[in-house]
């Protein structure tokens, strides 16, 4: 057994890799990551998920009802990271099957895979108290800039984390985006990860302070110009874990149940078959006796 | 303390030295980690070091974080060897008793139970000069913690004591029922039991019951609470007679206190004080107390109630099961709450060999099938894992008449873990229905389930039907579980096409040869010529388990140039399943 596929049978059982391990892991994420399009190319049939949020035995619990990978094809719409408890492992794992195998699964950059975020929201105190370090956090970070803005499916679909931006009227100028930086706190490739759909017209404010609000008729010229069916998206809990809008040109898709643990929404994949056919599969948060021990082996704050 | 090595140089005391300065570094984790290796430094120094220094630089240490001094605490315990042996375990007594006093609780506990086994140890003249009055000044102590710690400390110390001493000692340990504190009183409660045990048999009728009984009224629910862990241990401790005197009518109280925690304590430790009281008393008094908790305005109470209800009915007698609990146990299975209703569900099965056959069918089966119909899912699934103790009782036929109709519903269940019990029960369902019947009633179903929206089912109606074919024979397979799956392979959606594999590779054992090579393998390789690539691998993936169980001549026939060909794909994981299985065509042919 490889390396490789022996880490992803440790992060299954959600034990962290050493911090050897992740450097090395993430080195060999760089080289494929670094040859993806910023709107990568994806092949029907697949199965599109949206944020997960370091819920680690919740995406268990969608592999159970998805399939495994690599039997079943994923798209990951971003927010691996962040508020839940286990971001390292979740995130770790995610990579580990991106490295094992790059056709079978596509990760896209959300708005948490980035420096300042995941200082505000879990991830980097998550890796100082498991690692006693920042550097894995470093690593991944640093992965984070690779990480592709969008996927094209059967140049059907186009899957994002946030939305659409004013300043990107056609694929190809978000192809010429030089992605390989922190997330900007403005222009287009803040906008993808950043912005929501709204029932309104043309572009509005987003209360978030990054990205823009956009409307049925942004939508609908977007799609007419690109040639596409579809938007699919994540970045916004929705309960019923997926949620249509403007007759059916944009999609939600909530990959985190109970998001933090306590929002009691379902959470819910899109499986796309050879011919695009949509299927939505809801699912609940994983139950206690297929969760592992709480952190509370975790050493204590004053540990930092 | 002095850490550098010592004069003779000797390099293997270097890492000691380093962990006796980590006990006084700055970084916590340091210390921490130098004090959970103190036995260590105390080897390395010798007894009489420790004696003359480690030890009063603890006594001094006692200013440290909780974590710290939860790990001093625990390490004491086991120190008296490296102090010198018996003769020289007082001298453990004074950092523990600094610790006794400390505000943290699980600090406090750590040091109580290291103290009570380093009391055991010490000799006599240690026991009356050093042990006692150390528990004296801790009971009498001017802050509430050190009077919690010594409520701990009274059984162990009143094992060791003089006569007079232990008059002094119940007596004192009567004050600390009555203290001021709530703190102290719970603790003296909670540790009641404990020092009964060691205190002779006629003054705990006569000097600590009444205690217990003041306690069992105290104003504090939070104290009655923990009094009520105490009725056990006492009655047990008692003549029969006096036990039934004082304890029965004491839980009987506690059963009806105004504070539900208390009900529910009482509820949790019915069980446990039938076995003290023994089964005619409990038949005769406790029983009317177990069902005025089943019957508790509380559902917190109800639930602990309902999860002890075939416990409590072991010990009765099965007219008064009937008549006194199976009421309450038909208006639980309606209860308000689902909690209480998943509590009864996970029990009520037991029932079934206490009250025998025919009342089973008669009072038990509609409360199965009230709680199989269930709103909430766990109702449900507690139900369905319990359902062979039933089958015991009432036979297969009896079961299947009437709750096939429930079973099948659950089959299609929306909670996929409720499907996923139903099927992991179907081998046992088939071994008891016969192969006619079982094709009839549920045949159809198990194939259904190989199309079901969710993986995991999938996954498992594959492992049922190899379940299925072990237990009905190849034949039976060949003709009723080969067809309809090789029918599915042309399903448009390349999961379910993947189940159709998945499905044949776990039937290829149990079928014969002849139906494996001449029906099975042309469809697993028919699909090497899918368009999805996922489907691809799984083919080289499925071959490599075919290998083994067919003929040289098929796997150089058939087997091989299909892999030869997959070898050749333009998908990189295609090609890699299909190099590995060729690998293992390669070793089988070589053996």
């Amino acid at each position: 057994m490889s390396d490789l596929d022996r880490w992803i049978e440790q992060l299954k059982r959600c034990e962290a890799l050493k911090e050897s391990e992740v450097k090395e892991l993430c080195e060999r994420a760089l080289d494929i990551l670094v040859e993806e399009s910023n709107v990568q190319r994806v092949d029907a049939p697949i199965t599109i998920c949206g944020d997960i949020h370091g819920q680690f035995y919740d995406l268990m619990e969608l592999f159970k009802v998805g399939g495994d990978c690599p039997q079943t094809n994923y798209l990951f719409m971003g927010d691996f990271v962040d508020r839940g408890f286990y971001s390292v492992e979740t995130f770790l794992l995610l990579l580990a099957l991106k490295v094992r195998y790059p056709d079978r699964i596509t990760l896209i950059r959300g708005n948490h895979e980035s420096r300042q975020i995941t200082q505000v929201y879990g991830f980097y105190d998550e890796c100082l108290r498991k690692y006693g370090s920042a550097n894995v956090w470093r690593y991944c970070t640093d992965i984070f800039d690779y990480l592709s803005l969008s996927a094209l499916i059967d140049q059907r679909m186009f899957c994002v984390h946030g939305g659409l931006s004013p300043t990107v009227k056609s694929l190809n100028e978000i192809r010429v985006i030089d992605r390989k930086q922190e997330v900007p706190h403005d222009g287009a490739m803040c906008d993808l990860l950043w912005s929501d759909p709204e029932d309104i017209e043309g572009w509005g404010l987003s209360p978030r302070g990054a990205g823009y609000l956009f409307g049925g008729d942004i939508c609908t010229q977007f799609n007419q110009d690109n040639k596409v069916e579809v938007v699919a998206r994540a970045h916004q809990l929705v309960m019923e874990g997926y949620k249509w809008m403007f007759g059916q040109q944009l999609v939600t898709v909530w990959s985190a149940p109970n998001y933090c643990y306590r929002c009691g929404n379902v959470a819910a994949i899109l499986e796309l078959d050879g011919a695009l056919n949509k299927n939505f599969k809801v699912f609940e948060a994983a139950p206690q006796d297929a969760r592992g021990i709480p952190t509370k082996t975790a050493a204590p704050d004053y540990f930092l | 303390m002095n850490s550098t090595p010592d004069d003779n140089g000797d390099e293997s005391l270097y890492p000691i030295a380093v962990l006796i300065d980590e006990l006084k570094n700055e970084d916590v984790a340091l210390r921490l980690n130098s004090v959970k290796r103190l036995s260590t430094i105390a080897l390395a120094l010798g007894e009489e070091r420790t004696r003359k220094e480690l030890i009063p630089f603890l006594n001094d240490s006692s200013e440290d974080e909780d974590e710290v001094l939860l790990a001093m605490a625990e390490e004491l315990g086991r120190f008296v060897p490296y102090v010198g042996g018996p003769n020289h375990a007082h001298e453990l007594l004074v950092p523990l008793e600094s610790l006794c006093c400390t505000e943290e609780t699980v600090v406090r506990d750590k040091a109580v139970e290291s103290m009570s086994k380093v009391g055991q140890d010490l000799p006599e003249s240690s026991v009356a000069e050093s042990f006692i009055p150390l528990v004296k000044r801790l009971a009498t102590g001017e802050w509430f913690t050190s009077r919690v710690s010594a409520c701990g400390l009274f059984a162990s110390a009143y094992r060791r004591a003089g006569s007079t001493q232990r008059a002094d000692l119940r007596a004192m340990y009567r004050d600390l029922c009555a203290d001021d504190t709530p703190m102290v009183r719970r603790s003296a409660a909670s540790n009641l039991g404990k020092f009964a045990e060691v205190v002779e048999p006629e003054m705990i009728n006569k000097e600590l019951i009444p205690q217990f009984q003041n306690l069992t009224v105290d104003e504090q629910d939070s104290v009655r609470l923990l009094t009520v862990d105490g009725c056990g241990p006492l009655a047990r401790l008692l003549p029969k007679d006096d036990a039934v005197r004082s304890i029965l009518p004491i839980v009987q109280n506690f059963s009806q206190d105004k504070s539900w925690r208390v009900r529910y304590n009482v509820a949790q430790q019915l069980c446990q004080m039938c076995d003290a009281l023994g089964p005619e008393v409990s038949r005769r008094e406790l029983v009317p107390a177990f069902v005025r908790l089943l019957r508790d305005s509380e559902a917190e109470v109800r639930v602990a109630a309902a999860g002890k209800v075939s416990v409590f009915c072991k010990q009765l007698a099965n007219d008064q099961v009937m008549q006194a609990v199976l009421p309450c146990v038909k208006e639980l299975s309606s209860d308000s709450s689902q909690y209480v209703r998943a509590a009864l569900a996970a029990v009520v099965m037991e029932l079934a060999p206490v009250l025998g056959k025919a009342a089973t069918i008669d009072s038990l089966l509609p409360v199965f099938l009230s709680l199989l119909k269930d709103e909430f899912p766990d109702v449900r699934l507690n139900i369905i894992s319990k359902l062979d103790q039933v089958n015991q009782v009432i036979g297969i036929d009896l079961l299947a008449q009437s709750l096939l109709p429930a079973i099948e519903e659950l089959a299609e269940d929306k909670h996929w873990r409720v499907r996923l019990a139903i099927i992991e029960y179907i081998p046992l369902l088939a071994s008891q229905l016969g192969a006619d019947f079982f094709e009839e009633k549920l045949g159809p179903q198990c194939m259904r389930w190989l199309q079901d929206s969710v993986y995991s089912i999938r996954e498992a109606a594959t492992r049922n039907l190899m379940k299925l074919a072990q237990e009905f024979g190849p034949e039976w397979a060949r003709d009723h579980l080969v067809p309809p799956v090789l029918g599915m392979v042309n399903n448009p959606h390349y999961l379910y096409r993947m189940t159709v594999l998945v499905a044949i590779a776990s039937l290829a054992p149990v079928v014969s040869h002849d139906v494996l090579c001449a029906t099975m393998l042309p469809v697993v390789v028919s699909c090497s010529k899918d368009k999805v690539p996922n489907i691809k691998f799984n083919v080289a993936k499925m071959l490599e388990k075919l290998v083994p169980l067919v003929d040289a001549s098929v796997v150089e026939r058939t087997i091989k140039p299909c892999l030869l060909e997959l070898h050749e794909d333009a998908d990189v994981d295609v090609r890699f399943f299909a190099h590995q299985a060729l690998s293992s065509c390669d070793a089988v042919t070589a053996a």
